[in-house]
């Protein structure tokens, strides 16, 4: 296991906010490439009327979670150190629901 | 032939090529991909400037920027800065840079700045309750089968359906 790279490698500060700075160019890039970067585009799912998020959304989280399942397979990453969101129901729904309410009202 | 550059790619290519950035954070730092978590550390960062001490007796914003951390050197906020870099190139590739105020047909541009400045502030507050936004819990922690990243993915669509009909004239 050499994954997550940082975990085993103990990266300087200046090298992780590089990587960070580079990742988001990549990110940035493709929400950009599938149209999130038009409100009203994003806002029409909730009509109905254009699913692209729901695709590209679930296509990134397929895409990633089977990454991470082989490269763990290949004795590649360690899936344990992998960070994984904490659960908290009732702030989780509250704040689901308001991010929502934001989503529709405000467009992103 | 302009107007061929201006269609989005597929929203499957898209997806594949997200999922591959998100995989190559987890890869390499071990977290996926946030948001609203640098929204928070440029706050903390501003107040920081004014009134260092609560900064350090709140001990949520000392997190983000308590005693002598700097909140802007964050792996989140590099990554931000990153992402409007990412989105102006692939927009300036597709030709799709310009100024402009994305509504619907029964609402003037003015009524729109508006209600994204609400919904935005909706959106800022229901994240920090819920501990990430759309990158960093729905996204990211979906990736990773976090239970109470569903929920909440889960919880904004149906806060957005919810109030679909009843904000309809903003983008339809």
């Amino acid at each position: 296991m050499f994954a997550p790279l940082e975990i085993t490698h103990d990266f300087r500060l200046e090298i992780s906010l590089l990587i960070g700075f580079l990742i988001g160019i990549g990110f940035g890039f493709f929400l950009e490439r599938g149209g999130f970067g038009n409100s009203r585009k994003l806002a029409l799912q909730f009509y109905f009327r254009d699913l692209t998020v729901f695709k590209v959304m679930f296509t990134a989280i397929v895409t990633a979670m089977t990454g991470m399942i082989f490269f763990n397979a290949f004795g590649w990453l360690d899936i344990d150190s992998i960070y994984i969101n904490p659960t908290y129901l009732w702030p989780g729904i509250v704040g689901g629901l308001i991010m929502g309410a934001g989503f529709v009202i405000g467009g992103y | 032939m302009a107007a061929k550059r201006k269609t989005y790619s597929s929203p499957y290519l898209a997806g594949v090529g997200l999922g591959l950035v998100l995989l190559a954070s987890f890869f390499i730092t071990g977290h996926g991909l946030g948001a609203s978590g640098s929204m928070m550390s440029a706050v903390v960062a501003v107040e920081k400037v004014f009134s260092p001490e609560h900064v350090n007796q709140n001990e949520y914003l000392a997190k983000y920027g308590g005693g002598d951390t700097n909140p802007l050197k964050d792996w989140y906020v590099f990554e931000l800065v990153g992402v409007l870099v990412g989105g102006l190139i692939s927009g300036a590739l597709a030709g799709r840079v310009k100024k402009e105020t994305n509504h619907g047909p029964r609402i003037n541009k003015r009524q729109r700045w508006i209600f994204a400045v609400i919904g935005g502030a909706l959106f800022g507050f229901g994240a920090r309750l819920a501990r990430g936004c759309t990158s960093g819990v729905a996204l990211s922690g979906g990736a990773v089968l976090s239970l109470g990243a569903w929920i909440t993915m889960m919880s904004i669509f149906a806060g957005a359906y919810a109030l679909a009909f009843v904000f309809r004239k903003l983008w339809i």
